[in-house]
């Protein structure tokens, strides 16, 4: 690989939570383990690349996440770039957008079927505070915080990202998140690479292994 | 008679906070009052003009500001120290008066409005700020432009160029639609009436639902929040027949000089992406403090960080402490901005000469604490 290409998906949509963080932390510690990298952006306007080997997606409101899921809509580009062994890292809104269907205003809708996972209404509390984790997929101690109304559950094809020991996770307060081959889903923010940065080094070997 | 006996045992209350506690006494006040009264808002509000001021950022400076033009009209009371829920209003509305100017907390502003039928509200802008507590821009949006339109006797003065705002005016059957131009909004993409990607041409925005900063009742030359807050007061004031002032905009940062441990120091309060960007715009000198907590008043998650360009304190010396010192030391880190994280505002200063200005950039809590006397 001649240079590692971290595309950071819908900023201007799904960076309300400070998720946009975690493609700078993957470019530090790409340049902290010799790795080249380069940080792509892509507006809702534009056509997503191919040739990525890192997708990120972040957290989100209702309509911005509706708004970035139709502009991801138009093309197949984001599943075929994972079959060709891309790393998906997408958090909260992000992570309801790749399942099989999630709620937003009401509204029960189609993701994009990257994760076996859907994803109801929160009928009660919204979920909300520090989680503690730990991720056996990773062997990784995670800390995160997250701040959802939506409850996930998972699929056959998935397995839990954490066992959560402190918070909501996805709903049920013992896992959070989803992973699927080379694609993974949290609620967890903070943002997530920044609390562990080791993850970040796995994400990176994953997505230069190829 | 029962709202005079309930105003008795909370004004008895709030001394005793005073005497024995050693607080200020003015959140207890109301909070009894509300608990033994719960109309009172309502109650004390009737015959007397009320002016309510809400917004993410600069409610404190601009209500004092408005409370000085304000008071030219008449008797007037405001709430001075920040304590901006319903229990703080209350306190002040225990004061007999002709005027009221209240800083009012955005997710409270709903129930202020529909109690104490205001004559004018100055909304001054909403980004995102305390999200464990506010959750979404959009839905504390939705509640403001609810409140505006079941308050037609109510004048609302607002700043179009921010679209929750404009949104929330849209609502209102007497407002002032002012324009500053010369600035987007960050979490703008989204258009807050219809949902659709909200297409901005340079810093103007025009939605095909009919949302924008166009058309507006004043408009006025771009510029910094202060300056900005400082107009929007003067119009607000306008609006009830005061004068306009001249404002020091210097007054409207709340921005505090002090010597702190020997050192002279400039102490700013940040709280959220818009503030940081505004404060990090100020910046003069080679000294920095950065100070982070995360308490409830902060809001407790400081993912935000990574929403602020720290670029313009590049090559300076920045000591950062706090609660949650080490968020900000790797977010700068991350971005290759060298910083020095100390273990405690005392040990933050000891990193400077008498001779030193130092420009302190403290939340909330930290913020309270050093300008506490």
């Amino acid at each position: 690989m001649s240079q590692l290409r971290i595309i950071r998906i819908h900023n201007e949509l799904l960076g309300t939570y400070g998720d946009q963080g975690n493609a700078e932390v993957l470019a530090f510690r790409a340049k902290h383990l010799g790795v080249d990298s380069t940080i792509i952006d892509i507006s809702y306007d534009q056509l997503i690349p191919r040739d990525g080997d890192i997708y990120l997606l972040g957290g989100a409101e209702n309509a911005a996440q509706l708004l970035s899921l139709e502009a991801m809509k138009r093309d197949n580009t984001l599943k075929d770039a994972i079959s060709d062994g891309a790393v998906l890292l997408a958090v909260c809104a992000g992570f309801q957008i790749i399942g099989n269907t999630f709620w937003a205003n009401d509204k029960k809708v189609d993701g994009l079927r990257l994760l076996d996972i859907e994803t109801n209404a929160g009928q009660t509390e919204r979920c909300v505070g520090d989680v503690v984790a730990h991720s056996s997929v990773f062997n990784l101690d995670l800390i995160g915080f997250e701040n959802h109304a939506g409850r996930t559950v998972l699929g056959t094809s998935t397995e839990p990202f954490a066992t959560v020991s402190s918070g909501y996770g996805n709903g049920d307060g013992k896992t959070d998140g989803a992973v699927q081959g080379n694609v993974i889903g949290t609620y967890m923010h903070g943002p997530i690479l920044a609390r562990t940065p080791a993850l970040a080094d796995l994400l990176i070997a994953r997505a230069t292994a190829q | 008679m029962r709202l005079r006996i309930s105003l008795l045992i909370s004004r008895l209350a709030g001394f005793l906070s005073q005497k024995i506690l050693r607080r200020s006494g003015e959140t207890i006040q109301g909070k009894v009052l509300l608990t033994l009264y719960p109309n009172a808002l309502a109650t004390l509000s009737k015959n007397r003009s009320i002016v309510l001021v809400s917004g993410t950022n600069g409610k404190t400076s601009t209500t004092r500001g408005l409370a000085q033009l304000i008071s030219q009209l008449g008797t007037t009371v405001t709430n001075k120290t920040g304590s901006n829920l319903d229990r703080g209003s209350a306190t002040m509305l225990m004061q007999p008066s002709q005027y009221a100017v209240l800083e009012v907390d955005e997710l409270y502003l709903p129930r202020l409005i529909a109690q104490t039928h205001p004559r004018a509200v100055l909304l001054l802008n909403l980004s995102r700020d305390q999200l464990h507590r506010m959750h979404e821009v959009q839905k504390v949006a939705d509640r403001w432009r609810t409140a505006v339109a079941a308050a037609p006797d109510t004048t609302f003065i607002g700043d179009t160029d921010d679209p929750f705002v404009a949104y929330a005016l849209s609502a209102a059957k007497m407002s002032i639609r002012v324009s500053f131009g010369g600035r987007t909004h960050s979490d703008g993409a989204v258009c807050p009436s219809c949902g659709i990607y909200l297409r901005w041409t340079n810093t103007n925005f025009a939605c095909a639902c009919g949302l924008t900063n166009g058309k507006a009742d004043e408009n006025r030359a771009p510029g910094p929040a202060a300056y900005r807050n400082a107009e929007l007061a003067n119009i607000t004031g306008a609006a009830l027949g005061a004068k306009p002032m001249t404002f020091d905009i210097k007054s409207f940062e709340r921005a505090v000089e002090k010597t702190i441990s020997g050192i002279p120091s400039s102490i700013r309060l940040v709280k959220n992406p818009a503030s940081w960007s505004e404060a990090l715009a100020t910046v003069k000198g080679q000294n920095i403090i950065l100070i982070l907590n995360a308490r409830e008043v902060d809001g407790i998650d400081t993912s935000w960080l990574w929403d602020v360009s720290f670029d313009a304190l590049r090559g300076k010396k920045i000591i950062v402490c706090g609660e949650r010192a080490h968020d900000i030391h790797y977010r700068l880190h991350v971005a290759g901005i060298e910083n020095t994280q100390e273990r405690s505002v005392a040990s933050a200063f000891a990193h400077f000469a008498p001779t030193d200005h130092v420009e302190v950039l403290a939340a909330y809590t930290a913020f309270t604490q050093l300008v506490t006397p």
